[in-house]
């Protein structure tokens, strides 16, 4: 490593443990810290309407499922296209919660971070189930494997009374030091509650992969044959990187359901899991980052197509129908436009920018 | 022009616009704001887009026409895509802009919102008629009678009208809240004495093809089959069961299936996606329909022209529906600004309280009077049946009150 740790303009380890420190230098530590300062503090100072303080929730959460879809797709290279399915899990635990208890239980209102993680769990267990096709199937069959999950959920939803057939079943709101959160406080409670837990699966996240067992997901992905002939076991890898993705996509889909303050199966639907799917491929698979950048850039995009499209089909009559393509139309198209340009997604502009920052004055 | 002129110049300008500036302020009166949420992309655009434009032009002509002075409607129109996260995202933006009356739409966001209704003290008019709606709500008021009032209207009608046995009736119903929600009223009139037997309770995909669906009925004996659910899977079962010879000519022909369906179910892009296959279908709504001549008819038309809309949204039982909230929403203000009291949210949900007995509300693109109490927030009672003759709905007999719907209250 270089002698002067905040103004280091290359790697030099000289040993394996600098090579698996969380920051590289003192600048970039400095910088997170400075990051997550900021992220925490400017609700404080800036007045956000609800409107935008629901879609920068929304952003969070979707960070959160993003991360867990991440580990499965990106790191243990096992497609899943039924990751909505795993977030539904969670948000149905809140309401099962809701259901049998009664909407305001204890449990819900005060526990609720220990809810939050219980349903974190639920959709790890889920995972881990549905995780073993994984140790048979691959590729194009592993996805439908997974598809088959989310088609079974909806059905299952849409058609159980328990479940309201898919009708919302409301979540309460829950309570702070200060009291019930009201109404009025609602959104930036939520925003700071998604913050801490996306800094601590963020945090965890990096870690893993500075383990034996992070190091497994990226090794099995690459050759899961040659994993095993170099001692790691691809199929409990596997397993648990369902597992694990599982287990993130249940904290989003509870955090969704105290968020919106209802659960309905409209939320955790096909297109939903594409959608996660995609922002994993615009941020940038095998990224730790790229689940910040993905969720950011497609949710930014819905926001702006939904805007055109209302435009369109109130100004021009005769182009309602391409008004309703142009959302899933502009979707598609960034997808492929990212698999075809840029497949490491947008984290590989930040690592180019970082990149060249770190050199800056120099070039090459 | 030289410099010193070019100042004067601008201090006479700048002057003249601070000294009209809080005349015109004055002169242009108070605006109200409202918001409405909808699906004018997306799924079931084809009912919201007419329903947008009825609500816009109506709000247009009370602010033209200076119907509340020098009062102004400001309603800020929304495209949701018939999906709940944006309705709610809408709903909060709405809310931020300090509306004091909300228009919704679907079943499934009204719902979602219910709570969010209930803490803001709003009053509501959602496009859906789902009586679940009503349910542990105060804020939620139906403009017409619920999708379950309108089947049991049809389920009666089969009863009344049946000749032979115990008529036999399957349910053809759209696989969500929106079409589940009569199913368990329809049942509950059956016990209280509706003379009826459900055979079937159809929950259609998204199938181009009825066949199957259709013989197994007929082999049941079925004769009835009620609808409740949007025009396109209507028109495909009408088209098979036209194709495949089982439509009755007239209504009840034994042997043969007598199509029947809720408001969104008919109108006229039944008609344009059915073709010939949809005559004989008898179709229930509060609404009148500008195939026959009425006041409510002619507004309709006007307001459409005046605004410029083609042909398709100016006849549409949607744009009626539109208009017709817009038309409930202008007279709460109107009759709070009557009272001389503030226009807010608690004042128009007073008002929209008080809208019953003498004080019952005729907007005339209605086949009754709307009414709301504490005790009741479905709108029109009323309910008129139509029928398909010679491509175009007429009118089958008058307005009627479903009577089972108050024995299963």
């Amino acid at each position: 490593m270089s002698s002067n740790r905040w103004f280091a303009t290359g790697n030099y380890f000289t040993s394996y443990k600098e090579e698996q420190r969380i920051f590289f230098t003192s600048l970039d530590r400095s910088a997170m810290v400075l990051l997550i300062l900021a992220l925490f503090l400017w609700p404080l100072f800036i007045q956000v309407d609800n409107k935008y303080m629901l879609v920068i929730d929304n952003i969070l959460v979707a960070v959160v499922a993003v991360m867990g879809l991440n580990l499965v797709t990106g790191f243990a290279g096992l497609i899943s296209i039924g990751h909505a399915a795993f977030v539904g899990i969670g948000a149905y635990t809140i309401a099962c919660f809701g259901r049998v208890l009664g909407e305001n239980h204890m449990l819900l209102t005060h526990a609720w971070p220990l809810m939050i993680v219980f349903a974190g769990c639920i959709g790890a267990v889920f995972g881990g189930i549905v995780g073993l096709p994984a140790l048979r199937l691959r590729h194009l069959y592993l996805a439908i494997a997974t598809l088959s999950f989310q088609m079974i959920f909806q059905w299952t939803i849409n058609f159980m009374d328990f479940f309201n057939q898919g009708q919302t079943i409301s979540v309460t709101r829950v309570a702070w030091v200060t009291g019930t959160v009201s109404r009025s406080e609602h959104y930036t409670f939520w925003y700071y509650a998604i913050l801490v837990a996306i800094v601590l699966v963020g945090f965890a996240v990096r870690n893993l992969l500075r383990t034996r067992y992070g190091r497994c997901l990226v090794a099995v992905r690459d050759n899961d044959r040659a994993a095993d002939a170099m001692g790691m076991h691809p199929g409990f890898t596997k397993v648990y990187a369902f597992a694990l993705a599982g287990f993130f996509a249940g904290v989003a889909g509870a955090l969704h359901a105290y968020l919106y303050r209802g659960v309905g199966i409209e939320s955790f639907t096909l297109s939903h899991s594409i959608s996660f799917l995609a922002m994993a491929i615009v941020g940038g698979l095998g990224t730790l980052h790229g689940a910040f950048w993905g969720p950011l850039a497609i949710k930014i995009l819905d926001l702006q197509v939904e805007q055109l499209s209302e435009w369109v089909g109130n100004h021009l009559t005769f182009a309602t129908n391409l008004a309703t393509a142009l959302k899933p139309l502009s979707f598609g198209l960034v997808i492929v436009l990212f698999l075809m340009f840029e497949p490491r997604g947008i984290a590989n502009w930040w690592r180019i920018v970082r990149s060249y920052v770190k050199l800056w004055p120099f070039r090459y | 022009m030289n410099m010193n002129n070019k100042i004067k110049w601008m201090f006479l300008v700048v002057a003249v616009f601070m000294v009209t500036l809080p005349v015109h302020t004055f002169a242009a009166g108070k605006v109200y704001k409202l918001g409405l949420s909808l699906a004018i992309t997306g799924p079931t655009s084809d009912a919201g887009n007419p329903y947008a434009k009825g609500v816009e032009d109506y709000f247009n002509f009370v602010n033209d026409t200076k119907m509340l002075g020098e009062d102004k409607i400001d309603c800020t129109i929304r495209d949701d895509q018939y999906n709940n996260d944006i309705t709610k995202r809408n709903f909060e933006d709405f809310m931020s802009q300090g509306i004091v009356f909300y228009l919704n739409y679907s079943t499934g966001s009204t719902l979602a919102l219910k709570k969010d209704f209930e803490e803001e003290k709003i009053a509501v008019i959602p496009a859906s008629f789902h009586a679940g709606n009503l349910i542990d709500s105060n804020y939620i008021f139906l403009p017409i009678a619920s999708y379950s009032a309108q089947a049991i209207g049809l389920a009666e009608y089969i009863v009344n009208n049946h000749k032979g046995g115990t008529p036999k009736v399957a349910l053809f119903i759209h696989p969500s809240a929106f079409g589940r929600g009569p199913v368990e009223d329809v049942q509950k009139a059956v016990s209280a004495g509706l003379k009826m037997e459900i055979i079937e309770v159809v929950e259609h995909g998204k199938d181009l093809d009825n066949t199957a669906m259709l013989q197994r009925l007929l082999s049941k004996g079925v004769q009835y089959v009620i609808s409740q659910t949007v025009q396109s899977p209507v028109a495909t079962m009408l088209k098979d069961a036209a194709g495949l010879g089982l439509a009755a000519k007239t209504f009840g022909e034994a042997g043969k299936l007598t199509f029947l369906g809720c408001h969104y179910t008919g109108g006229n892009d039944l008609v344009a996606l059915a073709g010939p296959a949809a005559d004989n279908f008898y179709w229930t709504t509060s609404y009148i329909i500008t195939n026959e001549p009425s006041a409510g008819a002619t507004a309709q038309l006007d307001l459409a022209k005046k605004y410029n809309r083609d042909e398709k949204a100016a006849n549409s039982h949607n744009y009626a529906n539109g208009m017709m909230v817009a038309q409930v929403a202008t007279e709460v203000i109107k009759r709070a600004k009557a009272k001389g009291k503030e226009i807010n949210k608690a004042n128009l949900y007073e008002e929209m309280l008080a809208m019953n007995g003498d004080k019952a509300f005729s907007p005339g693109t209605t086949v009754g009077p709307v009414t709301y109490s504490k005790t009741d927030h479905a709108g029109v009672d009323s309910l008129q049946l139509y029928v398909v003759k010679d491509g175009a709905f007429k009118s089958a007999g008058t307005p009627f009150i479903p009577v089972y719907t108050g024995k299963i209250k």
